[in-house]
């Protein structure tokens, strides 16, 4: 269960990265939402997360998941949460001004 | 009220004052003078603070919520976070003091000052939070209210640049979460502290030096240090004057403060590589920095590529790691906080007065010869960016020179000094292109412009430290005697004596 959670996890990192490096800004959007629930995957499972138990309960030690790095989880995903409709808010206005999705077109700050 | 609850003043006031100032926003002028108002008071929290640590020569620590240390969330007013506190709130005092009397469109808009403010509170807790998840949360706090205020810029690449900053500054948040949780797996807590000991006393988990390059990474993103700088000079280009003023002098401060915790406290055994990771980028940053700011046809945009020179001198001081060295580093940092701050207000000033609103050289090029004032003060600011007295700049440069000698670095220091030199070529090139050059047609030029109070206010603080800069010298000698035994920080948060061999 756990190489399964790393290798998921290692999978979402892959594709995160790869679409965040796309010219398209959608996608590069996308990859960036799904990297940051990789983060978040990644966040959970230093916790000790052993999926249907519930943290600090009396049970033994082995099969308890630590309480704070779910708390860590849910403020980062809050955070990413506003961060990643900034980004697409400021998506919007970037597209609507230039006219295009693609990444090599929007080059105002080059000049 | 226990006497230590007066670490929650400079975060409380301002973020609370963000929502006040909301309320107000129908009523445009009060909003603004309360927003002065509350920076006022907040400064003069911040103010009492490093008071308090100075008498009582001791750390002022609030846990929150009453946990003790390693397990609930410190708020750690040591001397280091006090100074690095007073500087920004100072600063942003000035920038609150600069929109007031700016002619910009987006400071018309209800929410330009509770963004402002929280920009103050996402500083200010950053620089105060013991543990990293806190700083985290705080610097996201910071690097959203900046992205804002820099979008809704009157400059319509403001947007762009938004984008182009928030990009990467989502990416350095990834990594400081990534280091957050590679920490916590092998250690078992977030307090920096309690970390501290417990690295200092297992230095061998295997993620350790990961988690050390994620914070390294992370905190270069937030300093512009040179390989991650490419977003700064676009972003602090395109925000309004007040904000740009604010983030090239102070918010890069943050990962100052950054290394200045993770060379002295946290990593302290693991730290020479870092160090030396320091002083080469330093140097890089000092060369390219001034290269580029020889080159660039902006006077916003040259100084903003100047902070990535100047920041470079600092992370020189800090990688040298003596007791001079760090102190020169404090010192660079509180003068270089006032003079980029008064220089990138006074050349945003010189751009109101443009019908175009650019700082490019072709549109303000000879706009300086209606506005001789601001002439003094420009010329005053960049002596002091190239370090030659009566200024401020003379004492930070002279303390960062000695240190490098005493180090015996003569190579680094030969670097540095040509630096320094190019910092004087591209400051009197600007002054030159905008007070010396004729105006080449009348029609671009508008009546009035932005205030100069705040720069005056801030050129008078450069000159004073330059004329009196024993004070200062002093707190960051003592500053950095603190830091480099990191047994005081630790014992203060902790509150216990941990004999494990430091």
């Amino acid at each position: 269960m756990e190489v399964l959670t790393a290798i998921a996890i290692g999978i979402l990192f892959a594709i995160g990265i790869f679409q965040m490096l796309r010219r398209n800004v959608i996608r590069s959007a996308i990859g960036l939402i799904i990297l940051s629930n990789a983060i978040n995957l990644f966040l959970l499972s230093t916790g000790d997360f052993q999926g249907i138990q519930p943290a600090y309960v009396d049970t033994p030690a082995a099969l308890r998941s630590d309480a704070l790095p779910q708390a860590l989880v849910l403020t980062a995903i809050v955070i990413s949460m506003g961060g990643i409709a900034f980004v697409l808010s400021l998506l919007y206005v970037i597209s609507s001004r230039y006219k295009t999705s693609d990444l090599d077109e929007i080059q105002g700050l080059k000049n | 009220m226990n006497s230590n609850q007066i670490v929650l003043l400079p975060i409380l006031i301002p973020l609370a004052g963000a929502f006040i100032i909301l309320l107000l926003r129908s009523w445009k002028r009060w909003q603004a003078r309360m927003a002065f108002m509350i920076m006022l008071l907040s400064l003069a929290s911040s103010g009492w603070l490093v008071y308090q640590v100075w008498l009582n020569d001791e750390a002022v620590i609030f846990q929150l919520g009453g946990w003790i240390a390693p397990f609930g969330i410190s708020l750690v007013a040591d001397y280091l976070s006090v100074f690095m506190v007073l500087m920004s709130q100072l600063v942003l005092l000035l920038g609150v003091a600069y929109a007031m009397g700016a002619k910009d469109n987006n400071i018309k808009y209800p929410t330009f000052y509770p963004l402002f403010l929280t920009l103050g509170v996402g500083l200010t807790g950053a620089l105060l939070s013991g543990d990293f998840f806190n700083l985290f949360v705080f610097a996201e706090l910071l690097v959203i209210s900046g992205t804002i205020l820099t979008a809704i810029s009157d400059d319509r690449l403001g947007a762009e640049a938004a984008y182009k900053y928030f990009y990467i500054s989502l990416l350095a948040s990834a990594f400081l979460l990534l280091a957050i949780g590679s920490l916590y797996i092998s250690y078992g807590s977030l307090n920096m502290a309690d970390l501290a000991v417990r690295i200092q006393s297992n230095p061998s988990q295997p993620l350790l030096p990961f988690a050390i390059a994620l914070l390294t990474a992370t905190f270069m993103v937030k300093s512009a240090v040179f390989p991650f700088h490419f977003w700064q000079p676009d972003f602090h280009t395109a925000a309004p004057t007040a904000v740009s003023a604010m983030l090239s002098s102070v918010v890069v401060k943050l990962g100052v403060y950054g290394f200045l915790r993770m060379t002295t406290l946290v990593f302290v055994n693991q730290s020479e590589e870092l160090k030396l990771l320091l002083i080469g980028l330093g140097v890089v940053g000092v060369i390219i920095g001034g290269l580029s700011a020889i080159g660039t046809q902006n006077a916003k945009r040259m100084l903003a590529y100047s902070t990535l020179a100047q920041v470079g001198f600092i992370l020189i001081g800090i990688g040298w790691g003596t007791p001079l060295s760090i102190a020169a580093a404090l010192v660079f940092t509180f003068n270089h906080s006032l003079i980029k701050a008064a220089m990138l207000m006074l050349a945003g000033s010189v751009a109101s007065r443009s019908k175009a609103k650019s700082a490019a050289f072709e549109v303000v090029t000879g706009v300086g010869k209606s506005m001789p004032y601001a002439g003094v003060l420009f010329f005053i600011g960049s002596l002091a960016l190239a370090g030659i007295p009566p200024t401020n700049g003379f004492i930070n440069k002279y303390l960062i020179f000695e240190s490098g000698l005493n180090s015996d670095a003569f190579l680094v220091v030969i670097l540095l000094a040509l630096g320094g030199i190019l910092t004087l070529i591209y400051t009197m090139r600007a002054f030159q292109k905008i007070w010396w050059h004729p105006l080449p047609d009348a029609d671009r030029l508008k009546a009035y412009g932005d205030r100069l109070v705040a720069p005056s206010l801030l050129i008078i603080f450069v000159v004073a430290l330059g004329l009196w800069a024993q004070p200062l010298i002093q707190f960051s000698q003592v500053t950095s005697a603190w830091l480099l035994d990191p047994q005081n920080y630790i014992q203060s948060v902790l509150d216990t004596i941990i004999a494990l061999g430091w």
